[in-house]
């Protein structure tokens, strides 16, 4: 159950990044699931570094997160390519998105190789948990921590910060923050730029629980998006309920019926898109 | 004369908010009616309810005795109800013919067809002509909907609703954005298109006063969603509350 | 007219192309025919209509699965057969699920046809039982007319009488496509895609013609799915992953997706491309992303665009 909320905790941390990008720009990334898996490879390649040059054992998660961040630095040139199109027709959009998708893929083939990399050592660092019968890694609830922890931090970020308000009314009316003296390409940048940071991040934190490897990125976007159907496009509280039910749900699944794993999701997005289309909490109008 | 509209006690909430409560409008053959009233006072609503854009919270609606609540605007067109919008609204990639062929393929039942060739249907050629003439868009029909000018694109929106066959239209501001010299023009193509294709009925919304003097045999008053008078032009000037609530506020 | 001579002369081309040319570029040109046809139907989808499916792979993967569970498992090898089962199979899959997801437009279309296709994929690749599981369903040799060709090696077979069946029903299929297109009921999609709102109050009935144009793609898509394993002679469960609709979409793109001939154009060229690339580097996916961005920035009208306003401005 808990191995549900951890995989809810990377789930959102991506699905945050795609909430945030939509919200604002109006922009469904398919290639959320590719900066995960960027932010993964990277994070085993760093904290294998990190250990040779003789760094201690516990600080890896530090290192996973820089990583991440370190990363994110992409951020900005990949939104310099999709500004191109942002006033098409979001069919562009998804298509140059899925071109990301692609060529990704094959960066990661050609940086990482296809073989699965993994940072077996450092899971159990952090020692594990006996509860009730129960054995939970430590590391498990540090990111859950963590993931609590930014979500946190991202609903304080939009909501009191002047940034955050400046991001939402972007959000809500991007020609009435242009007319009142917002810098929306900047906006744009940043946005963008948290968004993939997200899921980077997200990416880096999973990796001592599982593998890399060269098709967690396509996988996981089905996943992405049943957050962001079930929570509703745009809204990050969405995010926060949205992965917990998916996280929770395929480690339900996982433990009872293994075969309906991936298909008791989507048949709930299904039934959610079916009897809720905006979603849970939603903004953006169908 | 036959009723062909008959609507009762049509009321719509949104919410807290009442748009509407309980308008009562009858509309027979051979009338010419215009709604009218300042902004708010409910016209575009009783216009969408009555064209199946949105269904009303209370109240009923018949068209020649068949109800009509909750009936979506395909029924309505196939029943004889059809309307024209505010915002020119056209089929940006379609030429001036094609737009019009849509219309007139919905009214002669051809839209079921998917194997036979559009090209050769004469019938559907002749109509397009006749309307696009009536209209006076036929040396235009190769046109795509987009370069028209604006008021073509009226034209072309308003016919396209007139090409659906109805025996009732609304027409919702159809001579907003056309300037002062064009509207009489644009109304007298639209009364002789009428009676040229078998339209019984016409419903329009209108804040100019010239023209809804002009061309109404019935006008209907409405303020705060209500009906404040249902009577003949002459009545209405008459009628010392709608000159001060309506017609007292200089059009600008 | 140049248009029907450019028909004509590819038609020549491709009809001469076994003779003339060598078996490997025969075998090649075999999967374009069945994503020819699966790309016509999502041409009537996106092209004509304005709906973008991310989940056409659905329909193609059910088209490979009918022919593979046909012959493999029922001993039905008539390939007349096997592609009117296709067809009847689309259809019947399509009608729930287009229901569903013609009540949506833009992203939540995209969104829900991925979710569907993937839905399909898992199921393709869970109940090993009936689908093999992620070692795909073997698809056996066809009799085509009736014949069985059993005098030709495996070769032979494909670069002759398939191929030229293959070529049949494509041009069947655009036969079939160009009278749909031309219809009341087309110029009624064209309709919807311009100005769906406009449509309705036009007496078009959205969801009905949306629907109908879903289904009509998903028999297509179907068809042209139960030609594609047959020369490989197996049925996999990745026909159905969400990045094959991708590619679907990809092809339909390039060749240009408001033009009747865009998607057998863009079948052709990204096969010859993907081959072509492939020879030289491994890394193909990155080469094809950056032409699809190039395209999607660039030249979003595709390759018929580009040679539509070459041909404008000529004249």
């Amino acid at each position: 159950m808990l191995g549900g909320v951890f995989h809810a905790a990377v789930l959102f941390l991506v699905a945050a990044g795609l909430q945030l990008v939509f919200g604002v720009q109006k922009i469904l990334n398919l290639a959320c699931g590719s900066f995960y898996a960027l932010g993964a490879y990277a994070g085993v390649s760093a904290v294998s570094w990190a250990l040779a040059a003789g760094a201690p054992p516990p600080i890896f998660p530090l290192v996973l997160v820089g990583a991440g961040l370190g990363l994110a630095l992409v951020g900005p040139v990949i939104e310099r390519l999709l500004r191109t199109i942002y006033d098409r027709d979001e069919s562009f959009q998804l298509l140059l998105t899925f071109a990301l998708v692609l060529m990704f893929e094959d960066v990661i083939r050609f940086v990482w190789g296809t073989a699965p990399h993994q940072l077996s050592s450092a899971y159990l660092v952090y020692g594990q948990l006996r509860v009730g019968g129960l054995v939970i890694p430590v590391y498990n609830l540090v990111v859950i921590a963590a993931g609590g922890a930014i979500a946190a931090l991202m609903g304080f970020l939009l909501a009191r910060t002047r940034f955050g308000r400046i991001v939402r009314a972007t959000a809500e009316n991007r020609g009435m923050a242009e007319a009142m003296g917002v810098d929306v390409s900047r906006v744009y940048v940043r946005v963008f730029t948290l968004g993939v940071a997200l899921g980077t991040v997200g990416g880096a934190l999973v990796i001592p629980a599982t593998a890399a490897v060269n098709e967690m990125g396509i996988d996981l976007i089905v996943e992405a998006f049943a957050v962001v159907v079930i929570g509703g496009l745009g809204s990050m509280r969405g995010a926060v309920a949205g992965a917990l039910i998916v996280g929770i749900m395929r480690a339900v699944a996982v433990a009872t019926y293994p075969e309906v794993e991936m298909l008791a999701i989507y048949v709930v997005v299904i039934a959610v898109l079916v009897l809720r289309p905006a979603g849970l909490f939603a903004k953006a109008a169908a | 004369m036959s009723v062909l509209l008959d609507a009762r006690g049509l009321t719509k909430r949104y919410g807290d908010f009442t748009a509407l409560d309980g308008v009562s409008l009858t509309v027979s053959e051979g009338e010419f009616v215009s709604i009218i009233g300042p902004n708010g006072a409910g016209k575009t609503t009783l216009v969408n309810i009555v064209t199946g854009l949105a269904p009303p919270t209370a109240g009923q609606m018949s068209f020649r005795g068949l109800d009509i609540v909750g009936a979506g605007p395909v029924t309505l067109a196939r029943r004889g109800l059809a309307r024209s919008f505010q915002l020119v609204n056209v089929f940006p990639a379609l030429t001036v013919a094609e737009t019009l062929a849509v219309a007139v393929c919905a009214r002669l039942g051809r839209g079921r067809r998917f194997w036979s060739s559009l090209g050769a249907d004469r019938a559907v050629h002749a109509e397009v002509g006749e309307i696009a003439a009536v209209f006076g868009l036929a040396d235009r029909l190769a046109r795509l909907a987009r370069t028209l000018p604006q008021g073509d694109k009226k034209l072309l929106d308003v016919a396209s609703a007139f090409a659906l066959g109805p025996e009732l239209i609304l027409l919702d501001e159809p001579t907003s954005g056309v300037s002062t010299a064009d509207k009489h023009a644009i109304m007298d193509v639209m009364v002789g298109a009428a009676r040229r294709l078998g339209v019984k009925a016409i419903v329009q919304v209108e804040h100019d006063m010239d023209i809804v003097f002009g061309y109404s045999d019935r006008i209907v008053a409405l303020h705060q969603g209500r009906v404040l008078a249902d009577t003949t032009p002459d009545g209405i000037r008459r009628d010392t509350e709608v000159v001060a609530t309506v017609l007292g506020k200089p059009r600008s | 007219m140049s248009l029907r001579l450019a028909v004509a002369a590819a038609l020549g081309a491709l009809a001469l192309f076994p003779l003339a040319g060598r078996d490997y570029y025969a075998t090649l040109m075999l999967p374009f025919f069945g994503y020819g046809i699966a790309l016509l139907g999502l041409n009537l989808l996106f092209g004509t209509t304005g709906l973008l499916s991310f989940g056409h792979a659905l329909f193609v993967a059910l088209g490979a699965y009918t022919a593979a569970f046909l012959t493999s498992k029922l001993g039905v090898l008539d390939l007349e057969v096997i592609l009117m089962a296709a067809a009847v199979a689309g259809a019947v899959i399509a009608l729930p699920t287009g229901l569903l997801c013609v009540r949506y437009v833009r992203i939540y279309f995209g969104m829900l046809t991925l979710a569907f296709g993937m839905l399909f994929y898992s199921f393709l690749l869970k109940f090993y039982a009936v689908t093999g599981g992620d070692e795909g369903m073997r698809v056996l040799r066809p009799r085509l007319l009736g014949l069985a060709w059993t005098s030709f090696s495996k070769v032979e077979f494909l670069t002759g009488p398939f191929y030229y069946y293959s070529l049949a029903v494509l041009v069947l299929g655009a036969v079939v496509m160009w009278r749909i297109v031309r219809s009341p009921f087309g110029l009624g999609l064209r309709a919807i895609r311009e100005n769906a709102g406009k449509a309705e109050f036009t007496g078009v009935d959205v969801r009905r013609y949306r629907l109908s144009a879903f289904v009509v793609a998903a028999v297509f898509g179907a068809v042209g799915g139960a030609l594609l394993p047959i020369p490989t002679g197996l049925a996999d469960p990745l026909l159905a992953y969400w990045t094959h609709s991708g590619n679907l979409v990809f092809m339909l793109l390039l060749g240009g997706f408001g033009n009747f001939f865009g998607p057998v154009l863009g079948a052709f060229v990204f096969i010859v491309l993907q081959d072509q690339v492939m020879s030289i580097t491994q890394y193909w996916r990155f080469v094809f992303g950056a032409i699809l961005a190039v395209v999607v920035v660039f030249f979003p009208q595709g390759l018929t665009g580009l040679l539509d306003r070459r041909q404008r401005a000529g004249t």
